[in-house]
């Protein structure tokens, strides 16, 4: 059967147009999901031993990019690369990615040696040793049943599986949705953990920013199905500035776009570019923004403001220096 | 072992955490059919079959396993293919140990069973299970268990009464058919497994506004 030889290591074949030193590239991906929503233009790339952060709101196309990276999704137009392929690249490739949801998507009614005896098969490189040794790690009992797992051991054992069959690249899907502060610390010193190794590469969907603070080398912030700004974590901060004023201090000016403005009876506070907080008159108080100021006040935003603009100004520049991360 | 037989295993994982209530399914048939070892065959096949083959369905509609499918190192194709061998290996389990039952059930009753009889049930057997299959399985793959849990069950059951009636069949009236009955079996299943791929494709063109990845 076709399957067997594709499943085999030597299959993989490089593809001549990639680069090897990418995890993954998004470039100018669109894909069309429904009348009201479709990923348009997305651009952004990650190098092999990093961890991308990708932040949004609920309903800002994290989930769908990652279907499109993952081949799951038919794109539209554009092109992605991941783990040195063009997708959608050989069967084999799946053997190099590790899926993590918040949940496990499992039978419910399988005990996690069950697991182990069905996922075994499909991955050349499985290591039951290691798996029973993560899930010990982990506290998880191997007579348990997945429906009896909490959602944070959930979360471990598909990061278990991920990491038995010796995945290259872990796609996490929002997993700390739910979980527990303790949990969440837990989860961060694991993908430190899987990133000692330099070949090794995350991909973290979420909307608690703080999850981001700790572990995100570099990070892309979508709304509305676009990237709105992405490269390393410190660009993203530096390209936005909190800006805070009286009800009046914070009115439209030429050139500056605020961006997701809240206004009460006494005060007002918006998001602006940088290069646009010079414009504003000199009672506005400039403040550095947190991650989760930049993604509150994105999210916010009127969907169809100027998207095109944001897109453009979102591209990562080739010459952007590299992160400060742990392989730097 | 190949993709597909990977495929099939995973199928039979999937339902085997409700292997009693199978069993227990397959026990009310034979007790059913007991009485009548010539129809029990054919019953126990199209029945027990038409639930077990579309149960992983069931489950991964439930624990959201096509998220699974898709990132297994699996090709889309050996996964459509692999709910067809599962159905099969189903067919070959059933037809042979409810064979077995109704020539020792025959022979309690000191009912007729003869060889030809058991080639003809079991040519008409594999004709129901490859019609319900053949009918099920695209339904099952385009849109999913719950939404055609019931229709996928009283579509090939309506054809297959259907053709019984019309044709005025029976087990002595069907003996002509046999090799009819086995090719035009594989010939359907063949056909629904094409019809299964392009199914597939739409539906994962169409599988968009999801929250999350399954």
């Amino acid at each position: 059967m076709t399957g067997l030889q594709l499943s085999s290591a030597p299959e993989i074949r490089k593809d001549p147009p990639v680069s090897t030193d990418l995890a993954f590239a998004l470039r100018g991906v669109g894909s069309a999901v429904s009348d009201n929503f479709a990923l348009r233009d997305v651009s952004f790339e990650l190098p092999t031993g990093y961890v991308m952060g990708l932040i949004g709101a609920n309903g800002a196309g994290k989930t769908t990019t990652i279907r499109c990276l993952l081949g799951i999704r038919p794109i539209d137009t554009g092109e992605i690369e991941l783990l040195g392929h063009l997708v959608p690249g050989p069967v084999a490739l799946r053997q190099e990615i590790g899926v993590v949801l918040d949940h496990a998507f499992l039978v419910s009614d399988w005990r996690l040696t069950e697991v182990e005896r069905t996922l075994r098969p499909f991955y050349d490189r499985w290591d039951g040793a290691r798996y029973r040794q993560l899930l010990d790690e982990f506290g998880l009992d191997l007579r348990a049943k997945v429906k009896d797992l909490s959602r944070g051991m959930s979360v471990k054992l598909m990061i278990a599986v991920a990491l038995s069959h010796r995945a290259r690249l872990l796609v996490f899907d929002e997993p700390t949705s739910g979980l527990d502060p303790v949990t969440r610390d837990e989860l961060a010193g694991i993908i430190g953990d899987f990133l000692l190794d330099e070949g090794h590469s995350v991909l973290f969907s979420t909307h608690i920013t703080s999850d981001l603070d700790r572990i995100g080398d570099y990070l892309t912030l979508m709304h509305n199905g676009r990237v709105v700004q992405t490269g390393t974590k410190d660009e993203v901060l530096d390209a936005y500035r909190v800006v805070r004023g009286g009800p009046d201090d914070l009115r439209e000016c030429v050139g500056v776009q605020l961006i997701g403005i809240r206004r009460t009876s006494t005060a007002a506070q918006a998001l602006v570019r940088t290069s646009e907080a010079d414009l504003l008159g000199g009672n506005v108080l400039v403040e550095i923004p947190t991650l989760e100021d930049i993604a509150i006040h994105v999210g916010a935003r009127d969907p169809q403001r100027n998207p095109d603009r944001d897109a453009g100004a979102g591209r990562r520049q080739p010459d952007s220096p590299m992160p400060t991360g742990r392989n730097a | 072992m190949t993709a597909v037989a990977r495929m099939a295993m995973l199928n039979l994982r999937t339902v085997a955490p409700y292997r009693y209530q199978g069993f227990l399914v397959f026990a009310l048939g034979v007790l059913l059919f007991a009485g009548k070892p010539t129809v029990l065959v054919p019953a126990l096949v199209f029945f027990f079959t038409s639930q077990f083959a579309s149960y992983p369905f069931n489950v991964a509609d439930k624990a959201g396993l096509d998220t699974l499918y898709a990132v297994l190192p699996l090709p889309r194709r050996s996964m459509l293919y692999g709910h067809y061998a599962w159905a099969i290996a189903l067919f070959v389990a059933t037809a042979s140990v409810s064979t077995v039952l109704a020539v020792l059930l025959a022979r309690a009753q000191t009912v007729p069973f003869s060889g030809r009889t058991v080639m003809t049930v079991l040519a008409l057997s594999w004709a129901l299970f490859a019609v319900n299959v053949a009918i099920q399985l695209p339904l099952l793959i385009r849109f999913g268990y719950t939404r055609v849990s019931v229709l996928g069950t009283a579509l090939p059951l309506a054809v297959v009464l259907g053709t019984v009636y019309k044709l005025h069949l029976t087990v002595p009236s069907t003996q002509v058919w046999l090799p009819v009955l086995w090719i035009a079996g594989a010939v359907a299943l063949m056909a629904s497994a094409a019809i299964a791929t392009t199914a597939d494709r739409r539906r994962m063109r169409s599988s968009g506004p999801a929250p999350k990845i399954h």
